[in-house]
């Protein structure tokens, strides 16, 4: 066995051939580059296909040359290419678990959220299982009870006065993080509300904004696009019940409006990036 | 180095070198490893809803200029193997070091390359552009500054006089491990440079 170890060595690549090498790796790189550069559609959908393929014989080309497994035993090609067949399993899987899954992985990332809630992480000793009433956990959710761990009831605000009487109720945010410092609002239908919404954060601006149920998200794209100007969010946008402007660090404000028809509708901060875990619910009796 | 008579002939049950057979293991998980950080690169690619976004900043022209840098420099280690399989004490030392500096190079425009991205609004916790890049190419880089100071060591041990036919093994382990940061580079400046370097806000893309 030494024996073929030490002929190995006689088939390593002259300077010559490793030169040859080296011009072929640039001129490829080269050809690479002016395919995309200045013009990056020069050669259209053909684009991606030829730099993988092109990108992919660079590679084989150093593996053959430079590491030699052209001409070492096969037992190092087999070792490195079970081990980037594998890589190529992480990729599909990391690529699959979004692609499959939501098709959009920031859609996918904002459905599947569970709050963060401070109370239950702050204080361990607090079990949250017993303070789930029986009656919450239904056959039908008997199938998966881990769920009511993670969805344990929240401290919902007390439903506001009767239909065309005033309420008052405010709202503030969990210190820094981006979260509200409640998960569910409520009002009766017709009731005039008044909300105080007071930006509890030390270092980011917030608003909030009350959405038709399932539009937060949508809501805080389109705010994006209209800029800090428009308080992050766009003129006229029909999915919007109410808003708050948008508040600096420490600042108040109190936002009055008449809650709609009963149903379940959505807050938000439309503060790019936020609309991700700052959010809630808001029942309308 | 202590019993230079077992460089002469290493007996093991395969035939092979295990340290180079080590080298390749651990080579083919290194590849598993930059698979997640490049996978996760292009799940969030496009995703990004505030910018700077890659057409913003990236520089196609520069960072080929920095990919020849490190072709060249692997070209510069294959060159520092053959010199120590024939005892070339000059040429060891020449091309050890200019494979170290070329990495240094590499490193420069990738320094260079991140300040002035910093200076152009994108950093680690900007954007999920900024989150993924930083974090991919940061490996990266970390990998090539690795690679330079095992060289750096290599040379220390050519300037002894230590490096020679009985000890090319120790120049091609270090040579395996350089040309694997090339390759990973290959595949770094074609997704995230020439495909993923015009890339706008997630309106220009579809699904985003």
């Amino acid at each position: 066995m030494s024996s073929s170890h030490q002929t190995e060595q006689g088939h390593h690549p002259s300077f010559k051939q490793y030169a040859l090498v080296a011009v072929i790796l640039f001129a490829i790189t080269i050809v690479e580059f002016f395919a995309i550069y200045p013009d990056p559609d020069l050669i259209g959908a053909a684009k991606i296909p030829v730099l993988f393929i092109l990108s992919a014989i660079k590679f084989a080309i150093v593996i053959m040359f430079y590491m030699h497994l052209k001409f070492d035993n096969r037992m190092f090609t087999i070792l490195f290419l079970a081990g980037l067949a594998l890589a190529f399993a992480v990729g599909i899987a990391v690529l699959g678990m979004f692609v499959a899954l939501g098709g959009s992985p920031r859609a996918f990332a904002s459905a599947n959220a569970v709050p963060y809630e401070e109370g239950e992480h702050a204080k361990p000793t607090t079990v949250p299982l017993p303070t789930v009433p029986p009656a919450v956990t239904t056959p039908t959710e008997s199938a998966a009870p881990d769920v009511d761990a993670t969805t344990a009831p929240e401290p919902v605000a007390e439903p506001a006065g009767e239909s065309g009487a005033a309420a008052s109720m405010e709202i503030g945010t969990n210190g820094d993080a981006l979260e509200f410092s409640a998960s569910s609002l409520s009002a009766a239908s017709g009731s005039s509300v008044t909300l105080t919404f007071t930006n509890g954060s030390s270092v980011n601006q917030h608003n909030w904004v009350l959405v038709q149920n399932g539009t937060k998200d949508a809501v805080a794209t389109d705010g994006t696009s209209a800029g800090p100007g428009a308080d992050w969010i766009k003129a006229g946008d029909e999915r919007v019940v109410a808003s708050s402007k948008l508040l600096d660090p420490g600042a108040s404000e109190q936002v009055t409006f008449t809650a709609p028809a009963a149903g379940t509708y959505q807050f938000v901060c439309t503060f790019p990036g936020h609309n991700f875990t700052m959010f809630g619910d808001f029942e309308v009796k | 180095m202590a019993h230079p008579a077992e460089h002469a002939i290493e007996e093991t049950t395969t035939g092979l070198s295990h340290r180079k057979m080590l080298m390749w293991i651990f080579l083919g998980s290194d590849c598993m490893f930059f698979a997640a950080l490049i996978a996760t690169y292009m799940v969030y690619r496009g995703q990004s809803i505030n910018g700077p976004y890659p057409i913003d900043i990236i520089s196609v022209p520069i960072t080929t200029i920095s990919t020849f840098v490190l072709l060249c420099s692997s070209f510069a280690m294959v060159q520092a193997l053959a010199a120590t399989n024939r005892d070339d004490q000059r040429g060891i030392r020449i091309w050890l070091m200019a494979t170290a500096l070329l990495g240094a190079v590499f490193i420069g425009f990738q320094i260079f390359e991140f300040n002035a991205f910093k200076n152009e609004g994108l950093s680690l916790g900007t954007n999920l552009f900024g989150a993924t890049f930083f974090t991919l190419t940061g490996f990266h880089g970390a990998h090539v500054t690795l690679g330079i100071i095992w060289l750096l060591g290599m040379f220390v041990l050519a300037l002894k006089g230590r490096l020679g036919p009985a000890t090319s093994l120790d120049v091609e382990i270090v040579g395996l491990y350089w040309h694997f940061v090339d390759i990973v580079w290959i595949i770094i400046f074609t997704l995230l440079y020439l495909i993923g370097g015009f890339d706008a806000g997630p309106a220009a893309l579809p699904g985003g």
